[in-house]
């Protein structure tokens, strides 16, 4: 196990390496000046250019350069946006925590209803019941998100006037942004109408949410239902009936756990489908994250912020995939063997 | 794994309950209004910018100027000055400034004092002098003091004693007060600035503002919002609600949805073609306002045919301007029979000299000499402007009208750019484009746009110039006397009528919808809103 888990780090930091290159290359195969394009600050203004020049390396060769984007990296200087000289870095921080905030929640609801419809389905294969949770998965999936927003906020919303529509929270409540995501936010500043700020809060994130949660929840059915047929062809499966166990027994603690391995293989490419959606609904509910921003330095070819989103969204589903890899290996013995044995 | 998903069951069955309770009624009690606004600020001084945007959040919520216009009576109102003097030549004006006027208090400033002649002297010098330690700070230039000649008019401005500023003027100017009274002209805090100064931090004097306004400075989330809370010492009455919080969002469409889902209290700029429905819900009150624009569609007069005011007469008179109204505006506007908005004192309409009656168009170019008429080019500004929503739509309807009388048009646009430097060089037949006032004076629609001065500088559409007309104009600017320059205004109206370098179309209206339960909202013809004695209805107590 040890060996596997140094294994993966070390795969990862080589990952990032390449991909910090790749970022820092950008800056040149971007059209216009390297140095405005990593730091954000334009030729115009002559001090601070010549300024950020010489910090950044500009006079040595390429390699002197790329240390000193390391260096700027690592210090929290992601450069200046082109569009209004906000911090690149301080910005992400802040975005990025309500990123986060609705992608994990909208995982996490996700899972629960997709794992148990999946068993469910399994375990009627090709009854009614598994007709129906497939068609309504597959067409749950293949509906574009933004579409689901759409019809969310016309019923639920605006013709039935249940939740509202824009940001994180009543703006009434005044709430200091320390990590971005409300929920944490507001425990931190503890306001004194604090169970109200809650309430608004929940009631805010409600529909952005429930929306995202849609698109994992119906890959997630799919994925649990193939993997729990597979696994319930499997001889174990006959062997504990014969054994005499009951079919709960054997369905709780041999065929859902020994499913469950190539979902939770799964999540990690779901979370990078996951993360794109997150931005669409950004956009429509007004959601302050990294989406709705990097959509505009996009529009506007801000590269300093395309460059540093791109670094910290790449870098996000890297990790992710190698702490899944982790936690599969660390939960399979078999798995860590098979990584041996081929190695 | 069990324990987890029992964890998970837990969350979603909370999240699932507290989103189904009813309504926001609660939240509906905190004090504090939430005004949609179309876009970020770009500063939070109004000296440095010109856009609308940032004029509305910051202009009247965080300062004071020495005078304001009052739309209703149409006279200036003392602000921070109490009242004011000027000299017989009309080169002095000095004003007594109000006492015990405070600025605000916050984290990051205490004022020691009160406002004063200093503070009157620092902000105007500021985009006066370049010498001042703050003309270079933020380094956007004065755009509207420029523009407006108040650089060049202003020789001095100086502190008489404490209470007491007088500004001398090169030359009379009777849009003098007009300018000081626009939303420009804003009182910053000298001791602040010399705080700053000290600090080695002047560019926060743009960033984290001072003021004296009903509003002072909390937060500003970029995209997010920007929060004002109670100046609670504030020279008039305190603001009706304890916070004021502007949600940026750019889209028209979502600004409307938010009002409808309550995360909204007041939007600007409804979407044209939702008006109506926005009128038919009950919980939304819309209010409009002729705003001072005027769309209209000025001839070359130095080429021919439109050398001949006969001519121009037939083309005003062939162009249905009621059926412009209706297609082009949704019918949110009025027809303008006057270059100046009939919210003007001075406006003097003449409605029968451009009134639609095809048959004395065709009369009248017959006299021209043109029987059979002539072919010519209509220019359409090619983007959206508060005065004219599609011009090109515009261009399509009137080469229609035109089509009418025998004259052929065609219709050209260019890419903005290029077309304004057209326009300068006068390359066109005609065109049709427009003018929103700056200030409530009459003077800003007939100077920067009809006269020889104008016409000099490339802003003269018309490319007419005509000294009889500046000599009425010249003579209204240099009277303080309102009946005096009104009876001026309106000899140079009709003036206009019988030349008709240009037709007047419409001013169209400026909309701004609110919820039902806001209370002491005001739309204001003239730019910056006023939210100070807007506040929201606090719900009727229920049974139990």
């Amino acid at each position: 196990m040890r060996i596997y888990v140094l294994r993966q780090l070390v795969l990862l930091i080589i990952t990032l390496f390449l991909l910090t290159i790749f970022a820092f290359c950008l800056s040149y195969w971007f059209p216009g000046d390297p140095v405005t394009n990593s730091s954000g600050i334009f030729s115009d203004d002559t001090m601070r250019y010549a300024d950020a020049a010489s910090s950044r390396g500009f006079d040595g060769n390429i390699l002197v350069q790329y240390w000193h984007y390391l260096a700027h990296l690592f210090r929290g200087d992601w450069g200046i946006s082109l569009l209004d000289s906000d911090p690149v870095f301080e910005q992400l921080q802040l975005r990025f925590g309500a990123t986060l905030e609705i992608a994990v929640l909208a995982m996490l609801i996700a899972l629960v209803p997709g794992v148990a419809l999946g068993v469910l389905s399994a375990l009627n294969f090709r009854k009614p019941i598994d007709h129906t949770i497939l068609s309504m998965s597959l067409s749950g999936y293949s509906i574009p998100v933004f579409w689901f927003a759409q019809i969310a906020i016309l019923l639920v919303a605006v013709r039935w006037g249940m939740l509202p529509i824009a940001g994180q929270i009543n703006p009434l409540f005044n709430i200091e942004a320390v990590t971005g995501s409300i929920l944490l936010d507001i425990f931190i500043n503890q306001p004194e109408n604090m169970g109200l700020a809650f309430r608004s809060a929940i009631r805010h994130i409600t529909l952005p949410v429930l929306v995202l949660s849609v698109m994992p929840m119906m890959l997630l059915i799919r994925l649990t239902r193939s993997s729990m047929l597979d696994v319930l062809d499997k001889n174990y499966i006959t062997s504990a009936y014969a054994k005499g166990l009951s079919t709960r027994r054997v369905i709780s603690s041999h065929a859902i756990p020994n499913a469950m391995q190539n979902v939770i293989r799964e999540l990690g490419s779901l979370l990078s489908l996951l993360i794109t959606n997150t931005m669409i609904i950004e956009v429509i509910f007004s959601w302050p994250g990294i989406g709705s921003w990097l959509i505009r330095s996009i529009y506007e070819r801000d590269y300093p912020v395309i460059q540093g989103g791109l670094l910290l969204i790449a870098a996000l589903i890297l990790c992710v995939h190698v702490a899944l890899n982790l936690i599969h290996a660390w939960r399979y013995p078999q798995v860590r063997k098979d990584l041996h044995a081929t190695s | 794994m069990n324990r987890l998903i029992k964890g998970i069951s837990a969350g979603l069955a909370i999240l699932g309950i507290s989103a189904c309770s009813p309504g926001p009624e609660t939240e509906q009690s905190l004090n504090g209004l939430l005004y949609c606004a179309e876009g970020n600020p770009e500063s939070f001084n109004p000296q440095l910018v010109t856009s609308g945007t940032t004029l509305d959040m910051t202009s009247a919520q965080l300062y004071d100027r020495l005078l304001e216009f009052d739309a209703e009576s149409q006279a200036f109102l003392g602000a921070l000055a109490t009242s004011w003097e000027i000299s017989n030549d009309g080169l002095r004006y000095r004003f007594q400034l109000r006492e015990n006027v405070q600025f605000h208090t916050t984290p990051w400033f205490q004022p020691t004092r009160f406002m004063n002649a200093d503070d009157i002297v620092f902000s105007f010098e500021r985009w006066l002098k370049s010498e001042h330690p703050f003309h270079h700070v933020s380094g956007r230039g004065y755009p509207f003091f420029r523009a407006s000649g108040l650089t060049q008019l202003i020789q001095s401005v100086t502190a008489i004693n404490d209470h007491e500023v007088e500004i001398k003027i090169r030359q009379q100017d009777s849009s003098f007060l007009a300018n000081l009274a626009s939303d420009f002209a804003i009182v910053l805090s000298a001791e602040y600035g010399e705080q700053l100064l000290a600090s080695g931090t002047a560019e926060l004097i743009d960033t984290q503002p001072i003021g004296t306004g009903p509003f002072q400075f909390s937060q500003f989330r970029k995209d997010v919002m920007v929060r004002y809370i109670r100046h609670s010492g504030y020279w008039r009455e305190p603001s009706a609600s304890a916070q004021l919080v502007f949600r940026i969002a750019q889209s028209d469409h979502k600004r409307m949805l938010m009002l409808l889902t309550q995360d909204c209290d007041i939007s600007p700029y409804p979407p044209a073609r939702d008006i109506q429905w926005l009128r038919d819900k009950p919980e939304i009150t819309l209010q409009d306002t002729i705003s001072p624009n005027t769309a209209f569609w000025a001839f070359n007069t130095e080429r021919p045919p439109f050398d001949d005011p006969l001519v121009r007469q037939a083309l005003a008179h062939a162009v249905n301007r009621n059926a412009i109204l209706n297609t082009v505006y949704f019918d949110h506007a009025v027809r303008a029979d006057s270059i100046l908005p009939n919210t003007s004192w001075a406006h003097h309409g003449t409605p029968s000299a451009y009134r639609y009656d095809p048959e004395r168009a065709r009369e009248l170019l017959a006299e021209a000499g043109y029987p059979n008429g002539f072919s010519m080019q209509i220019w359409a500004l090619p983007v959206q402007r508060a005065y004219n929503p599609n011009a090109r739509l515009m261009a399509e309807r009137i080469q229609a009208d035109l089509n009418a009388i025998g004259v052929q048009a065609g219709i050209v646009s260019y890419e903005w750019s290029t077309f304004r430097r057209r326009l300068a060089d006068g390359e066109h037949d005609s065109v049709l484009i427009g003018w929103s006032a700056d200030h409530a004076d009459p003077d800003n629609f007939f100077r920067p746009l009809l006269s020889c001065a104008a016409k000099r500088s490339g802003n003269n559409r018309a490319q007419w110039c005509d000294p009889m007309f500046d000599e009425l104009l010249s003579a209204a600017i240099s009277s303080n006397d309102q009946d005096v320059r009104k009876a001026y205004y309106e000899q140079a109206q009709d003036h206009l009528a019988r030349e008709v370098p240009l037709l007047p179309i419409a001013h169209s209206v400026r909309f701004q919808a609110a919820r039902q339960n806001i209370q002491g909202l005001e739309l204001e013809p003239f730019g910056g809103i006023q939210l100070r004695n807007v506040s929201r209805q606090q719900p009727a107590v229920e049974e139990q």
